[in-house]
């Protein structure tokens, strides 16, 4: 069994809590969402019971008499916790939970991958009140949203109305925890109260350690190497847990420290020695693979470097045709990737641009000195990106001359701009014939 | 006309149904359909640049009279849509609820084309004295196999919303479309019809160019009078008589040559400035992939290589064009093009 989840406080007195803050002023973590969970309630009973006679009033009345009903204030009903991974955001609820003796519905960014599942998921809890409660017996529950700034729809905001609309809804207290702060949520953050938590101090951290390692009768773990796997973690306990585990696990009793470097889990290699390492040390397969694995960009942005930069490194057409032709069929197979999210095929995609490119030099001397490292371009065509002059000249033609925009770019613009160039009467009659302002004329230039 | 309209092809194109050059046959159809207020969806078909749009835009004008302004819309199948205009099509898609079968769960869109331009146009009732509202979709061949979209749209929206159709050809329409349109098939103006356009054209620009000279405009421009109005005024910069030999040397500065200039920086080996030179004409034309390659195929043929070359330079665009319909990346699909175009021209030497 995980440690992680073995060791789980399971009170609130068992925790040592991190520091949090809220609007700036320190706080005490504990009592802060204790004092939420019972505010919460108590004040879901009184807009309940307001309602209920609302709803009385409202079907004894006339149309013109209809009163509303009363909503919760959002920032009673919701708060979020923000805070780096693996600093006891999900177990401070938890443990919170157990000591108000209330149930936990958990739901997080791997549970959702639809607008409609988070509905779904959600639907039943948050209506839920009356007679449904009383068959079930339940106890109260906090409804606890993990991971929200990696909910399927933040980037595009298609979750951030149905949040919203749980908050306004909820029948129970709503606890959200964030790694970072998301742009796309805003407008949840404009409604609630945002507090941020804090990484635990080295000295909590070690106390917890040592107390697991001796519940766990371990005695010969070096202090070296605690200090050393708490270094690389950077507060994240999570992480220090599940490594002290993976140590003291499954090996014999040789603490080796390269051993603990291999666990090292963000070696971010510089993407620029990276891609030279690519091109000029890579001599198999094996070590394309290994290079491209201890890298932290991400694969999508690293194959475009990869791209960029062929053409400095191979001088010979022979060899830019073959590694072009693997690099254009990884990007084939990523596309294919992305639409049918097979994502099995990654390894394959991974070796065509990394291994397949490097590896066409493969019998020819590697080269050596020095190569400046380009960084990638992006172009999208698929979507028709004009500078906001070019839309603003294509719209003065439109207002003149009905063409669709590509065929102004593509063929009206080019003739234009010989017009333009032809006479000074002539560029002169086109700015008043179009009325061009300054920057658009540039363009015709 | 109180300023003077600096170029002849927006000067001297047609305002009103009746200004259309030629096409006489077709005229009278389309002027019989405006007196009996009524006609089923249209299918416009024709070579490029002869006129179609022109014609289906004037004749819709007329046909609504007064209201056109509010009753009329034309659209372009095939301009990519903005990224605005794509997250808005994203943003109303839903969820299938089917539990069962390829549909289950998967989010289902309208053809983005669909959805942000056509439906709200088509829905919306025809206001004022008209029958109905008129639809112009240009190059509808484009749509490929979201013409299928169109069709229920044809026959639900039918009686609010006609629509005319406009292709380059037939072929690239399927059949449902063509059962429910009445086929129009757009020539270009005859020589005669052509020559006297010209010719009052050029009298009014103060030109001289013989009868003779404007049949080897019409050749040059292939019956489009724009394109011959262009060419026009592009010779008048330097000289009044148009001769044979000034029509010629102005095509050539009007002829895109970037795409020649690239291929032959390619079969030189030079691939660092072909590439450059491709990012060029990508950021300045914004070519679409599908047209980048087909232009390119099209300058192949022109080349002086061997047949036996000008194949494997077909294939090699080929092979990139079918790659790019799944690749993420256009850039690379074109730098892979160009490094093996380089390479080939290796061997051809």
């Amino acid at each position: 069994m995980p440690w992680v989840e073995k060791y789980r406080p399971k009170s609130l007195s068992e925790m040592a809590l991190p520091t949090a803050k809220l609007k700036g002023h320190k706080i005490d973590l504990a009592q802060t969402l204790r004092d939420f969970v019972i505010e919460f309630f108590k004040e879901r009973e009184k807009i309940n019971v307001q309602n209920k006679e609302i709803r009385i009033h409202n079907k004894n009345s006339t149309k013109s008499k209809q009163k509303n009903e009363i909503k919760m204030l959002p920032e009673k009903a919701a708060i979020l916790l923000e805070g780096p991974p693996g600093v006891g955001k999900t177990s401070i609820v938890y443990a919170l939970a157990n000591d108000l003796k209330m149930d936990v519905i958990e739901t997080n960014a791997s549970d959702i991958r639809t607008k409609q599942a988070l509905e779904d998921k959600l639907n039943e809890t948050i209506k839920s009140r009356g007679i449904m409660d009383f068959i079930l017996n339940t106890r109260k529950k906090i409804i606890l949203i993990d991971e929200i700034d990696g909910i399927y729809g933040v980037s595009d905001k298609g979750a951030v109305p149905t949040i919203v609309r749980l908050i306004e809804t909820t029948q129970f207290p709503i606890i959200m925890c964030a790694n970072e702060y998301k742009q796309s949520l805003q407008p949840i953050y404009n409604l609630i109260n945002k507090i941020e938590v804090n990484p635990l101090s080295h000295e909590e951290i070690i106390k917890i350690i040592k107390r697991i390692l001796k519940k766990e009768n371990i005695t010969n773990l070096n202090e070296k190497i605690i200090e050393l796997i708490i270094q690389k973690n950077h507060g994240d306990l999570r992480s220090i847990i599940n490594d002290i585990q993976g140590i003291c696990q499954g090996l014999d009793n040789n603490f080796d420290v390269d051993l603990i470097e291999q666990l090292h889990r963000d070696s971010t290699e510089d993407i620029f020695s990276l891609i030279r390492d690519l091109f000029q040390k890579v001599t198999s397969l094996r070590e394309a693979r290994e290079l491209t694995n201890k890298s932290d960009v991400d694969y999508n942005f690293l194959y475009k470097w990869v791209n960029e930069n062929l053409p400095s490194f191979y001088k010979s057409n022979e060899e830019l045709a073959k590694a072009y032709e693997y690099l254009s069929i990884a990007d084939e197979i990523y596309g294919r990737i992305r639409k049918t999210q097979f994502w099995s095929l990654l390894s394959y995609f991974y070796d065509l641009f990394a291994g397949g490119v490097s590896l066409v030099k493969k019998y020819k001397k590697p080269r050596g000195g020095f190569y400046p490292i380009k960084f990638p371009r992006f172009t999208a065509t698929t979507i028709l990106r004009l500078s906001s002059n070019e839309a603003s000249l294509v719209n003065k033609i439109k207002e003149k001359y009905e063409l669709s925009e590509v065929e102004i770019v593509q063929e009206f613009i080019p003739f234009l701009r010989i017009l333009y160039r032809s006479s000074r009467k002539m560029a002169k009659e086109i700015i008043d014939f179009f009325e061009l302002e300054a920057n658009e004329k540039n363009l015709l230039k | 006309m109180a300023k003077t309209i600096p170029i002849w092809r927006i000067k001297y194109s047609p305002k009103t149904f009746e200004d259309i050059c030629g096409r006489k046959e077709i005229k009278a159809r389309l002027r019989n359909i405006i007196e009996q207020r009524n006609f089923p969806h249209l299918l416009f078909v024709g070579p490029e640049g002869i006129g179609k749009t022109t014609i289906a835009r004037l004749f819709a004008e007329e046909f609504l009279g007064e209201y056109s302004d509010a009753n009329l819309k034309l659209v372009y199948a095939d301009i990519p849509l903005t990224s605005e205009e794509m997250s808005l099509a994203r943003s109303q898609a839903h969820v299938s609820t089917s539990r069962l079968g390829s549909l289950a769960g998967k989010t289902i869109t309208m053809p983005a084309f669909i959805q942000v331009k056509v439906k709200s146009f088509v829905q919306l009732k025809a206001l004022g004295n008209v029958p109905f509202k008129i639809l112009i979709v240009k190059n509808f061949e484009t749509l490929g196999a979201n013409q299928q979209g169109f069709r229920r749209l044809m026959e639900t929206y039918g009686t609010n919303c006609r629509m005319i159709l406009i292709s380059k050809k037939t072929s690239g329409i399927i059949d449902p479309i063509l059962s429910r349109c009445q086929l129009f098939l757009i020539s270009p103006p005859k020589l005669e019809d052509f020559q006297d356009e010209i010719l009052k054209i050029s009298k009014n620009e103060g030109l001289i160019i013989k009868r003779d000279v404007i049949r080897l405009l019409y050749k040059i421009s292939r019956g489009s009078i724009a394109k011959a109005i262009d060419l026009l005024q592009l010779c008048s910069i330097e000289t009044n008589e148009i001769t044979e030999d000034i029509l010629y040397d102005n095509l050539i500065v009007m002829q895109n040559d970037l795409i020649r200039s690239l291929l032959m920086m390619c079969l030189k080996g030079l691939f660092p400035k072909a590439r450059e030179l491709s990012r060029k004409i990508q950021k300045n034309y914004k070519f679409s992939p599908q047209q980048f390659f087909t232009l390119l195929m099209k300058e192949i043929e022109k080349l002086p290589l061997s047949k036996h070359a000008k194949i494997l330079l077909m294939e090699a665009i080929g092979d990139a064009d079918l790659r790019s319909i799944d690749g993420k990346d256009i850039d690379i699909q074109v730098s892979a093009l160009l490094a093996r175009i380089c390479y080939l021209s290796e061997l051809f030497r």
